[in-house]
């Protein structure tokens, strides 16, 4: 059967498909934790029974008994080897139950392996192996093929690859949603049709983990989207143990009932899953002879997919901003990393762009020294789950394209295709393949045309070639090509011709690379928002620029609104609506220079407190006044509101910062009065044997920000270390720490070692499974449950506790 | 579910911010933050989280034996009583772990040196709380893959350190889940390298008809 068959069939009915498979082996005797797929081939009549019902009941696809027949699940069972011959087998046996009087699909079903980036097995190995299934498959003679209970979007993409790549028969695709509509891996309906319709499936569904009731919304959210025929197969309801045995707890008339409602909403194909038999499709099939089908939607839609979001593209969504600053070129640092293989600051501009505002991420990793292919899958894979903005794929090696399309779990946007031969002929079959949208950029082999007129042939020229590989308008993008106005002042208008033919007259989305425009000028972001705006008038769907321009992004909500492309001001609200500028501190007089030192240390300001106790200084306060009167009661004011909880660690930090620089100024203006003020001293140290010393750490800043001279050794410190040291420094504290049960009985050594060595020290403990009780125990002076808490005690300790 | 070990190399885990705020200190309607305050700490959370990598394994095991006092777990015998008491109802265990990675660890350290604690604390809870998340996401995963069983994990989740279950037993997560393929590691002293790292075990029980 070929795909104009299949729709044919869809479009004359709603095609019954069958109901469950292993629930129903299972009431033939089927024991649990056996192989399906060999028990079937040592029972065959069981199946050859199950699918005869089904027939008889009004079924017209029969799913071929091979759910887990592919090589890493049949590896299980020790059958790896004979992948083949079990697929051969078992269609044979579908189709000796079915005859002519209904088709086989070939099960394609999830490997039991997770798949790169969500998993560890590589993508192409993944598609190696459902290719070995559907080789096998195609030998035994199924009619079509069925991808199901797909829970990684991934896993789908990999499964259709493999059938894709071996065959023109039709191929359906359905997937698993929990109930609050995602799947394991989050994948959304919307995102699932927009990823798969794209990468060619036939039809798309979704089957099992739910009953029909919670199936009706997901069907709902696939038919308003999808260009393809839709299919639900629900279970009977929610699975239940009663007495050791599974039930499901909806009886085949509440379940029929559902199908009136999945007619409506357009489902093409229905059948049951979990806990149905052939009495639910007798039902089905009666029931849906009422009704005639829906059809799918005729074209499918300008959006781009990640793995959990779907971004859609037009004259009704708001300008999509593609985020610029994943893209090596002046960016040293980033440069760097790539050379060394690292990602933070790929991840870091992934997520600055995505608060600021970015609905995609362009990915450029082009440099001079690296491998450019590697890095961009490594990025791909790390961003399509660190990231929910779908990818723009930004390279102008087409291997590189490829490569990124082929891994990417979702629907990427291609940047960019031109119109230079080589270019076209590699890249619009690689779209087309992928399902990619792709940027059409307006030059080819003899010019940059700086006309519009030069641009649009280029453009035409593009989509005509698009067609031919059956590439839609709706794949593409047109870039403006944006010309840098300082050294040709009719460029901007030149652009803004293109965008308006494109979208006017060709329908199609447009994008510009925006900052390009105000090159070698100052001030640019007004030359930037300015031309957005214009660009926004004539039609401009999309820029590539940087999210983190306020000027810009602010312009750009205005944009969208003005031109309603922003239903009743919703975004332009959400992003404006909450600014508040209210101030915490505004009770807070600020009338002298006392009380503008007081005010910086309370809120943890530490830029301007120098310039501040200069002006003290200057007005003759003395310093030890300062630090008395003013830095002294501001920080313990801070401590009071910390006890109150009105303040939190972060800003008690900020303010003994904003007091140390204040102190350190001081510090050698208080030493000339005073020559016997010196700092204490604290050892601090994580005892033998721990190795964690990051709270450690943080109590040695906090003893700093509060005037401490702090001697840190360290982690996993012998015992003799820490006495040794207390000695040699003469330090009246020593500070340990330990966040384990195993290592926390090192402390009472360390204290025993101390009394027995008559050292006179206070000890003060602390780590995750310390308690007051335990410091008691061992002989502890003092507990500190955080760093707050070991400053309050190391200075109770010296007698500087005011 | 078969009976081998899984492995998530790439877990996205939304920064539970109400958490990592909680943990350093904050507490709603009490502490008195401006939003320029809140967007600086939170930007400084994005940034953490910018550094870490979560990863994760489980595998599900049988219960070989159950005492009062004890589990047999494999072949592993535990001896921990509300180990015991949490899994009576469970024929299997979940047991899982996650890491965040090295990186976030050698940031918070680099804050340390520069003497920056705002962004060393702020990095610290941050990378507590994903690491913590990152389990509790992979139990979760689990749990919603047993649903067509009519199976569910058990409300609690315990792990080697807390209550009667000794951190020796932290051995039996290496061993079984392979761990060093995440880039986990096991100190003689049964810590876990990269820090921020959890391992847990839940059981696994029948969903009754009644729930």
């Amino acid at each position: 059967m070929d795909k104009t068959q299949f729709y044919k069939i869809l479009k004359e009915k709603i095609v019954i498909l069958d109901g469950a498979t292993g629930t129903e082996l299972q009431n033939k005797g089927m024991p649990k934790g056996a192989c399906p797929e060999q028990w079937i081939l040592e029972n065959p009549n069981a199946i050859i029974d199950i699918q005869k019902s089904y027939v008889e009941a009004g079924s017209m696809i029969v799913y071929a008994p091979t759910f887990g027949a592919n090589r890493w699940k049949l590896k299980s069972f020790g059958l790896e080897e004979k992948v083949r011959e079990i697929n051969i087998e078992l269609v044979k046996l579908s189709k000796k139950a079915v005859g002519d009087k209904a088709l086989v699909a070939g099960n394609l079903s999830p490997t039991g392996e997770f798949i790169k980036p969500f998993g560890e097995k590589s993508f192409e190995e993944a598609v190696e192996v459902y290719k070995e299934q559907v080789n096998a498959l195609l030998e035994g003679g199924v009619d079509l093929f069925i991808i199901e209970t797909m829970i990684d979007i991934q896993e789908a993409r990999a499964a259709l690859l493999a059938v894709k790549e071996s065959t023109n028969l039709p191929v359906m695709v359905s997937m698993t949603f929990q109930e609050e509509e995602k799947t394991l891996t989050g994948t959304d309906p919307i995102t699932a049709v927009i990823t798969l319709e794209s990468l060619g499936a036939d039809a798309i569904g979704c089957n099992c983990s739910t009953g029909p009731k919670d199936m009706i919304p997901i069907a709902e959210k696939m038919k308003k989207v999808s260009s393809v025929p839709i299919f639900v197969k629900p279970n009977a309801g929610l699975p239940i143990v009663k007495d050791g045995k599974l039930f499901y707890d909806l009886g085949a008339k509440e379940f029929s009932e559902y199908l009136d409602k999945f007619a409506r909403i357009g489902v093409n194909l229905i059948g049951g899953c979990c806990g149905t038999n052939s009495e639910y499709i007798k039902l089905l099939s009666e029931k849906a002879k009422k009704y005639t089908p829906k059809i799918w939607k005729e074209k499918r839609e300008s959006a781009v997919s990640s793995v959990r979001k779907t971004v859609f593209i037009g004259e009704k969504t708001p300008l999509q901003i593609v985020g610029e600053r994943i893209n090596p070129t002046g960016k040293k640092k980033l440069q760097q990393e790539l050379l060394e293989g690292k990602l933070s600051e790929v991840r870091r501009f992934a997520i600055e762009q995505q608060k600021k505002g970015a609905s995609m991420l362009d990915v450029n990793v082009g440099m001079h020294g690296i491998n450019e292919k590697e890095i961009m899958i490594k990025v791909i894979e790390n961003l399509s789950t660190f990231s929910e903005l779908p990818l723009c794929i930004d390279s102008s090696n087409p291997e590189v394209i490829e490569e990124a399309l082929r891994i990417y779990p979702g629907r990427a946007l291609i940047n960019s295709i031109s119109g230079e031969e080589k270019k076209l002929k590699k890249l619009l079959p690689i779209a087309a393949k992928y399902g990619a949208m792709f940027i059409a950029l307006p030059l080819d082999d003899k010019e940059v045309p700086s006309t519009a007129k030069g641009r649009i042939a280029i453009i035409d020229k593009i989509l005509k070639e698009a067609k031919k590989v059956g590439c839609n308008k709706e794949d593409m993008v047109v870039d403006g090509l944006v010309m840098t106005v300082s050294s040709d002042n009719k460029a901007p208008i030149e652009t803004l011709k293109v965008i308006e033919y494109a979208s006017k007259k060709l329908k199609v989305s447009t994008i510009i690379g925006l900052s390009n425009i105000s090159f070698g000028l100052p001030e640019r972001k007004w030359l930037n928002s300015g031309f957005l705006m214009m660009a926004m008038a004539k039609g401009l769907n999309m820029a590539i620029a940087n999210p983190s321009s306020e000027n810009l992004m602010e312009l750009k909500m205005a944009g969208d609104v003005l031109i309603g492309r922003d239903e009743n001001c919703k975004n332009y609200i959400s992003y404006f609506g909450n600014v508040k500028n209210e101030n915490i501190y505004s009770k807070e007089k600020e009338e002298n220079t006392r009380d503008k030192i007081y005010n910086s240390v309370l809120k943890g300001e530490k830029e301007e407190i120098i310039e501040f106790i200069k002006d003290a200084l200057d007005e003759g306060i003395q310093p030890f006044d300062i630090v008395d009167e003013i830095l002294i009661p501001a920080i313990n004011k801070v401590g009071d509101l910390y006890d109150k909880k009105e303040y939190f660690l972060p800003q008690l930090i900020l303010s003994a910062e904003a007091m140390k620089k204040g102190f350190d100024y001081l510090e050698p203006l208080l030493l000339k009065k005073d020559n016997n003020k010196t700092k204490e001293k604290v050892v601090i140290a994580t005892v033998k044997g721990d190795i964690h010393d990051i709270g450690k750490n943080i109590v040695g800043l906090m003893l700093k920000n509060y005037g401490f001279e702090v001697i840190d050794l360290g982690k996993d410190v012998p015992t003799d270390d820490i006495i040794n040291k207390a000695k040699e420094s003469n330090a009246p504290i020593i500070g340990l720490s330990a966040l384990m049960t195993t290592t926390m009985v090192e402390m009472k050594n360390v204290i025993e070692k101390a009394k027995k060595e008559n050292l006179t020290v206070k000890f003060m403990i602390g780590g995750a499974v310390i308690t007051k009780e335990y410091a008691k125990e061992i002989g502890a002076d003092g507990y500190a449950s955080d760093a707050i808490e070991a400053v309050r005690l190391a200075q109770e300790f010296v007698g500087n506790n005011k | 579910m078969d009976k081998n070990i899984k492995y998530f190399e790439n877990i996205w885990i939304d920064p539970p911010i109400d958490r990592i705020l909680y943990r350093l200190g904050y507490k709603k309607n009490k502490t008195r933050l401006d939003e320029n305050q809140m967007a600086n700490i939170e930007e400084i959370i994005w940034e953490g989280v910018s550094f870490c990598h979560p990863r994760g394994a489980f595998l599900i095991l049988p219960i070989t034996k159950k005492t009062k006092n004890s589990v047999t777990i494999g072949k592993h015998l535990i001896e921990s009583k509300s180990l015991a008491e949490l899994l009576k109802d469970s024929k299997e265990v979940v047991l899982a772990a996650s890491t965040i990675g090295m990186e976030i660890i050698d940031k918070i350290q680099d804050e340390i040196k520069k003497e920056n604690s705002i962004k060393a604390v702020i990095f610290d809870s941050t990378a507590s709380q994903v690491a913590d998340k990152t389990v509790a996401w992979i139990m979760d995963f689990v749990n919603k893959s047993l649903e067509k069983e009519a199976k569910k994990i058990t409300s609690f989740r315990y792990s080697p350190g807390y209550g009667d279950l000794g951190l020796e037993y932290q051995k039996i997560f290496f061993e079984e889940l392979q761990l060093e393929k995440i880039g986990m590691k096991l100190t003689k002293t049964y810590m876990m390298v990269p820090e921020k790292s959890v391992t847990a075990i839940c059981g696994i029980e029948d969903v009754r008809k009644d729930e």
